[in-house]
């Protein structure tokens, strides 16, 4: 029988025995486990009398950074109301030029990860999402109870009604919008167009004297008479968003059942929607067909802020977007530009535009519920609503707003306001996406060619089913 | 009999003896072993069955639910699923055909030239490659913007063309180029070194028995950098139908119906690009789930296709 001897060591001394290797490599393995990670200081942490509080806002357009600003304000008015018991420190952000989706997604793995923030500022149909997992908490009681505080009592009603979803509440509204039909004054003017008839323009569109023939023949007149280059009549939104509804609800078109909260289409108003878009870029030729998919930076607004494009449609925000961003003085936007609602299908109809209240609300994730709470009350002021309104061009969300000397002074916010009278919004509904996603490709569809509307009703209508079930109504 | 008997070792020593045998080989292979598992395996497992719940921005990880077949019913449902299957199957063979020819006549052609101004041709096919992503990306998307703008448009203007937007007007072409150009750089990465690996001797006995450039490729030079197009080929195709990043920040799956969208686009649309908000994880899993399937089955056909094992095989003459 043979003996097993040791390695000589002295020979290959860079060797490493197995049983060493095997029990450095485990004492290393043991150590590391053992290892805490760094001590630190937990996530917004209650310490002594402090509460930090956190919060996310999102513009994308940059003026609208008092979305964050005013929390920062109303943690000072809380923090006097709570005389050190505790004292509230705010640590809240703000994107600017970003994607919804991104920033929706963000929030979506932070929720999971149980890292949100305390307060998160989001659309109001992106509640909807997320009430089945409790990522944000309802806020019928917080209303209740704090209903002094801010202006929280003074929130024009119907912007509550979109903060709900099964009869509760999740939001507090934080801003709202009307998306005008916007028009250059001086190529109606080129066309020989009176100035009494440019600046009555908003006003007959008001009251359905002058409904979507008359806006069609006008493009198509600009194009002929060479006022504007083919295809430049009108402007529509180039990427998704609420805007595309106000053609769908300008034909009569529903979203969302009131008794059961599923989702609606309209065939006959889908056919109309797709028509008018169908009929603009490949017959009449008005819009062009590069608008599906245009760089909105880098194309859509330089080129209306070029004042090559006759109507085009947009957020009532853009009005100082394109102060900011695309430097337009406003005295040039006054002298060249006007706005209007979405003309009536026809005359004597009535005109609409779509709102898309935006919303603070409370995550589940809150430390202190009550104090993330008021913190949001306290950014609800006529005086914070009102300095975010004049800085971005957003609508009031306060009754008390048109009394206040900032708002008082905006000329464009006070000549836009009677727009909510005719707004519409869009579904909240956990599965919204879906159906927005099926009928912006189906859109893209008919104005590129690939199906007549009719068809494309039809098989939008079939996809919905397909993909929404019991969900949807079709009427 | 009685001989085996005195040898065999009881069960625990046997356990003992095969772990002292293979012991240091499980732990050097076992870091490989968890990567594998954790980052391969586990995803496949946990797509599979996360395809049969309802997981979703509006279940959270807390309220989901098994469904069954739902989401796979769902999506056949779909009267784009077969336009889209379609959309990727061109878009893989098309784009694969491009990265492997234009790879291996990138490696010819630079072999076949002086070696410095070869290799300063081969690092500009690598620029694609090495730029990131999304500024590639947004380069092509600038050069193909809608008249008057994109680079594209002045290119092909002394040829009589039309002023166009690409992206709408010829989409495909787009994502072909876009993913050509990166894809061709690792071809003739891979087949470039596989060429100069290839004895001088046999090119100059070639060259000595009058064979031309062309025949020596065909003859000698195709036929031993088999093994490296195969690799190349079953490598891209996986990479091919797994990728959606070009053509997200590009088409973004446009125009209109499913115009560009392939399975892996659709896929990422569903799971992690809601425009407002509702994430379909479960359903976008689902859709992932079909992919891994057809990757796999595809897989298989090209092996079987290019003999692998025979290219794995044993030497039959072994050389010392």
């Amino acid at each position: 029988m043979s003996k097993r001897t040791a390695p000589e060591r002295t020979e290959v001394g860079y060797r490493l025995s197995r049983r060493r290797f095997l029990v450095t490599s485990g004492a290393l393995v043991a150590a590391a486990a053992c290892t805490t990670t760094p001590a630190r200081a937990p996530s917004g942490g209650v310490t002594e009398g402090t509460v930090k509080l956190s919060a996310w806002t999102i513009g994308p357009d940059a003026p609208s950074y008092y979305r964050r600003d005013n929390l920062i304000s109303a943690a000072e008015t809380l923090n006097k109301k709570l005389a050190g018991k505790p004292t509230v420190e705010i640590d809240a952000t703000f994107e600017s030029g970003g994607q919804w989706g991104d920033y929706l997604q963000k929030f979506t793995l932070a929720a999971e990860a149980k890292t949100s923030p305390d307060v998160i500022l989001a659309g109001h149909e992106n509640l909807a999402p997320w009430v089945g997992p409790s990522y944000i908490v309802p806020l019928d009681d917080l209303i209740a109870k704090y209903q002094s505080e801010g202006g929280i009592k003074d929130v024009i009603p119907t912007l509550w009604s979109a903060m709900k979803l099964k009869g509760k509440t999740y939001g507090v509204p934080q801003d709202t919008e009307a998306r005008p039909m916007y028009y250059r004054k001086d190529l109606l003017a080129k066309m020989g167009w009176s100035k009494d008839k440019i600046d009555g323009l908003p006003e007959a569109v008001k009251k359905g004297e002058w409904a979507w023939p008359d806006f069609v023949a006008t493009a198509k007149d600009a194009v002929a008479k060479g006022v504007v280059g083919p295809g430049k009549g009108w402007y529509s939104r180039p990427s998704k968003g609420a805007d595309i509804y106000m053609f769908y609800y300008q034909n009569g078109g529903e979203m969302q059942d009131t008794a059961t909260a599923k989702l609606v289409i309209v065939k006959d108003a889908l056919l109309k929607h797709f028509q008018i878009h169908a009929d603009a870029v490949r017959n009449d030729k008005i819009m062009t067909q590069s608008i599906y998919g245009m760089d909105a930076g880098k194309e859509w607004h330089p080129t209306v802020t070029d004042g090559k494009v006759l109507f085009y449609n947009a957020g009532s925000w853009t009005w100082k977007d394109w102060q900011a961003t695309y430097k337009v003085p406003e005295q040039s936007l006054w002298d060249n530009v006007g706005f209007m609602l979405i003309p009536a299908a026809q005359r004597g109809g009535k005109p609409v535009t779509v709102s898309h209240p935006l919303a603070y609300a409370v995550t589940s994730n809150a430390k202190d519920k009550d104090l993330a709470f008021r913190l949001i009350a306290n950014a609800t002021t006529p005086e914070l609503n009102s300095r975010h309104s004049v800085t971005s061009a957003h609508l009031a969300v306060l009754t008390t707003q048109k009394d206040d000397p900032t708002y008082k002074q905006d000329k464009f916010l006070l000549a836009t306001q009677y727009m909510l009278d005719y707004t519409k919004f869009i579904p909240n509904h956990a599965k919204f996406g879906v159906y927005d996603d099926v009928l912006y490709r189906f859109l893209g569809a008919v104005e590129q060619g690939q199906s007549t509307p009719a068809q494309a009703v039809e098989s939008a209508v079939k996809e919905l089913q397909g993909q929404l079930g019991d969900e949807l109504i079709v009427k | 009999m009685a001989r085996t008997e005195a040898i065999a070792l009881p069960r625990e020593r046997q356990g003992a003896a095969w772990w002292r045998t293979n012991a240091t080989a499980l732990l050097f292979m076992g870091p490989a072993m968890v990567l594998v598992l954790v980052f391969f395996l586990a995803p496949v497992v946990i797509t599979f069955v996360m395809s049969f719940t309802d997981l979703a921005t509006s279940t959270g990880l807390s309220n989901w639910q098994w469904i069954g077949s739902a989401n796979y019913e769902r999506m056949f449902r779909s009267q784009f699923w077969f336009t889209i299957l379609g959309n990727t199957l061109v878009y893989v063979a098309i784009v694969l055909a491009f990265n492997v020819v234009v790879g291996l006549g990138v490696a010819l052609l630079s072999l076949h030239v002086e070696p410095k101004a070869g290799g300063v041709f081969r690092a500009l096919w690598l620029l694609p490659r090495i730029s990131p992503s999304v500024v590639y990306a947004l380069m092509w998307t600038w050069a193909a913007a809608s008249p008057p703008f994109g680079m594209l448009n002045y290119i092909v203007a002394p040829f009589g063309l039309e002023p166009r937007f690409w992206l709408q007007s010829d989409p495909w072409l787009i994502v072909i180029l876009i993913n050509g150009f990166v894809g061709a750089s690792f071809g003739m990465l891979i087949l470039t070194s596989a060429i100069k690996a290839i004895p001088e001797d046999l090119f100059r006995a070639a060259r000595v028995d009058g064979a031309n450039a062309l025949q020596i490729v065909r003859r000698i030079t195709l036929p031993l950098v088999k093994w490296p197009i195969l690799f190349v080929l079953v490598y891209q195709t996986m990479s091919l139908f797994a990728s959606y990043e070009y053509i997200l920040l590009t088409t973004n799956g446009g125009p209109g119906l499913y115009g560009t969208e392939t399975w892996s686009v659709w896929a990422f649309h569903t799971a992690l690009a809601n425009y407002y908000g509702n994430l379909d994880f479960a359903y976008g899993a689902a859709m992932s789930a079909i992919l891994v399937l057809l990757g796999l089955g595809i897989s298989i056909v090209l092996l079987r296709v290019f003999r692998f094992g025979q290219l794995v095989a044993e030497p039959r003459v072994e050389v010392d």
